[in-house]
């Protein structure tokens, strides 16, 4: 009961067991289970699972996160197309 | 007039729109830039009773605040995503957006919060949703979320958008706990659960209240008001309350079918042989708030994290300015608070951002700090205090103190 797998990054489809896996098996931080697990890299820039990734790292409460986000934000915060993106500079 | 702007804000919600109506009255031009095709954030979703028996509708207020604003020449575009800020030199920001770029002097970020979600099997089904989207339906789209639905996650949010969901004569067939999972270790802890609710036992109808206010306060009694809570809940807005079982997967095959569930135990494990599945046809999640800073974090503004703001907000100070020159915040990116709260601190950003601007009608020093004053008086007496220890925690930002006067 309650062991069915299921995805935390929809999209780039991670599921809970995958980051656990990478965090127990490499001692990671957020960012590291990122680059890892490639969760937190898709279209949304993080939105959804950013926060659950932080809380499976264990990571929020730690000093130096307390000063910046546990997670870079990369520009665009939007998905935009290539054309839009490229207008602004 | 858009190359001579003094003030972009980002975000139409109630924080950003006041801040703009403050500032265009000192004689500021203000762009207001909102992705939601209308501006009111998510006031437009609000609609409740207060105590008084005054009835807050959301559309309304966002309305008066739209109109208030473009009385004082405001310019509200929608429909414009903000992807990206960048600080240049001494002389302001540029941004970016989906409808090319912006420059300005000074830049307000009120883009409010976000939901957090809480995942479970199956939680990726067409027809599940946000409890926050059920509301944008409901009450901005007005269209029929569905049938007949579950709610996953039980908190002030949730509370308050079942009571509109209800209201819009929508069948919710329960409410239940979110599996205990790493994801969900608080929102799982059916003692944790009923603590927090019993603080909004004031706002609920006459079932929770009776059950709830014979408890309050004693944590003895907190424990056994679990014991005593009724397996099957216990009925609000007519949908069970059921705070002793939770939801273990969502089941369906192109679509939600419905929701299986089983009893807990007081640590919010499944006891087995519980089972069952209640059909529906669209299941909500509650997940709670978190301030939706990204854009701040872009620019490169320092945070601090305060669990009871809902996590990491952009370093300000009372007066609603950021570290860096020119950058202010306002709203829920600052902490999850009520909508009148983000009113209050719009208006200090306001004055702010229109001192700081040197024009000639420059706001006194007193005016703001009478607008400082009225954000804790709205902080006091909000009807729905998003955390019990928002003010402590505000003191210790701003290092400030209770003192209301
Ligand atoms: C789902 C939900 C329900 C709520 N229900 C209640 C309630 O019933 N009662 C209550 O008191 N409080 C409620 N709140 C809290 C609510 O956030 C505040 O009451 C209030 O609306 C906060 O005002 P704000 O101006 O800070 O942000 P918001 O009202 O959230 O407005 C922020 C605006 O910024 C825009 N925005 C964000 N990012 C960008 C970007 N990159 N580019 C362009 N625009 C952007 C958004 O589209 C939005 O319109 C709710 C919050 C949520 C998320």
């Amino acid at each position: 009961m309650g062991n069915t797998p299921f995805i935390v990054c929809r999209c780039e489809e991670v599921t809970l067991e995958q980051i656990i896996e990478v965090i127990e098996r490499y001692h990671c931080s957020s960012r590291e289970t990122k680059l890892r697990t490639r969760a937190g890299m898709g279209i949304c820039g993080g939105r959804t699972c950013r926060p659950l990734i932080d809380r499976l790292t264990g990571q929020m409460d730690a000093e130096k996160a307390a000063y910046s986000l546990p997670l870079k934000v990369q520009p665009p915060v939007r998905p935009i197309s290539f054309g839009e993106w490229g207008r602004g500079s | 007039m858009i190359d001579r702007l003094d003030l972009i804000v980002i975000g139409a919600g109630p924080a950003g729109l006041s801040a703009a109506i403050a500032s265009a009255r000192c004689g500021l031009r203000v762009l207001v830039l909102d992705e939601f095709p209308r501006p009111g954030g998510r006031l437009l979703g609000q609609l409740h009773q207060e105590p008084d028996g005054f009835w807050w509708n959301g559309i309304k207020e966002a309305q008066q605040l739209v109109r208030q604003a473009s009385e004082n020449s405001v310019d509200i575009r929608t429909g414009v995503s903000v992807t990206a800020l960048e600080q240049i030199g001494q002389t302001g920001w540029k941004i970016w957006t989906n409808r090319g770029p912006f420059s300005a002097k000074h830049v307000l970020i009120a883009t409010g919060a976000a939901e957090s979600a809480c995942p479970l099997p199956g939680w990726t089904l067409p027809g599940v949703m946000s409890i926050g989207a059920a509301q944008v339906m409901t009450n901005v789209q007005r269209v029929r979320v569905g049938n007949r639905g579950v709610v996953v996650g039980m908190n002030v949010l949730s509370m308050a958008i079942v009571s509109e969901l209800r209201l819009a004569g929508i069948e919710l067939a329960a409410i239940v706990l979110p599996p205990k999972n790493p994801l969900n270790v608080r929102a799982s802890d059916p003692g944790d659960v009923l603590r927090s609710l019993l603080r909004f036992a004031h706002l609920a109808p006459n079932a929770l209240f009776r059950f709830g206010a014979s408890f309050l306060g004693n944590s003895l009694m907190q424990r056994m008001a679990l014991k005593l809570y009724p397996r099957r809940g216990i009925r609000m807005w007519n949908t069970p309350l059921q705070l002793r079982r939770s939801a273990v997967e969502i089941v369906g095959g192109s679509c939600v079918e419905g929701v299986r569930i089983a009893d807990i135990d007081s640590e919010g494990v499944p006891i087995p042989g519980t089972e069952r599945l209640i059909e529906a046809d669209f299941v909500c999640i509650a997940g709670g708030l978190y301030p939706l800073a990204e854009l701040a974090a872009v620019a490169g503004c320092p945070f601090r994290y305060a669990p009871e703001l809902g996590g990491h907000v952009p370093a300000h100070d009372e007066s609603m300015r950021t570290p860096l020159q020119g950058l202010y915040v306002a709203g829920n990116i600052t902490g999850v608070e009520s909508a009148k709260v983000a009113i209050a601190q719009g208006q200090v950003a306001g004055l702010s951002i229109a001192i700081d601007s040197g024009v000639p009608d420059s706001p006194t020093e007193t005016e703001l700090q009478t607008a400082m004053h009225r954000v804790k008086q709205m902080r006091r007496d909000a009807l729905i205090q998003f955390d019990p220890d928002i003010t402590a925690c505000r003191n210790r930002m701003y290092g400030t103190n209770d003192a209301i006067g």
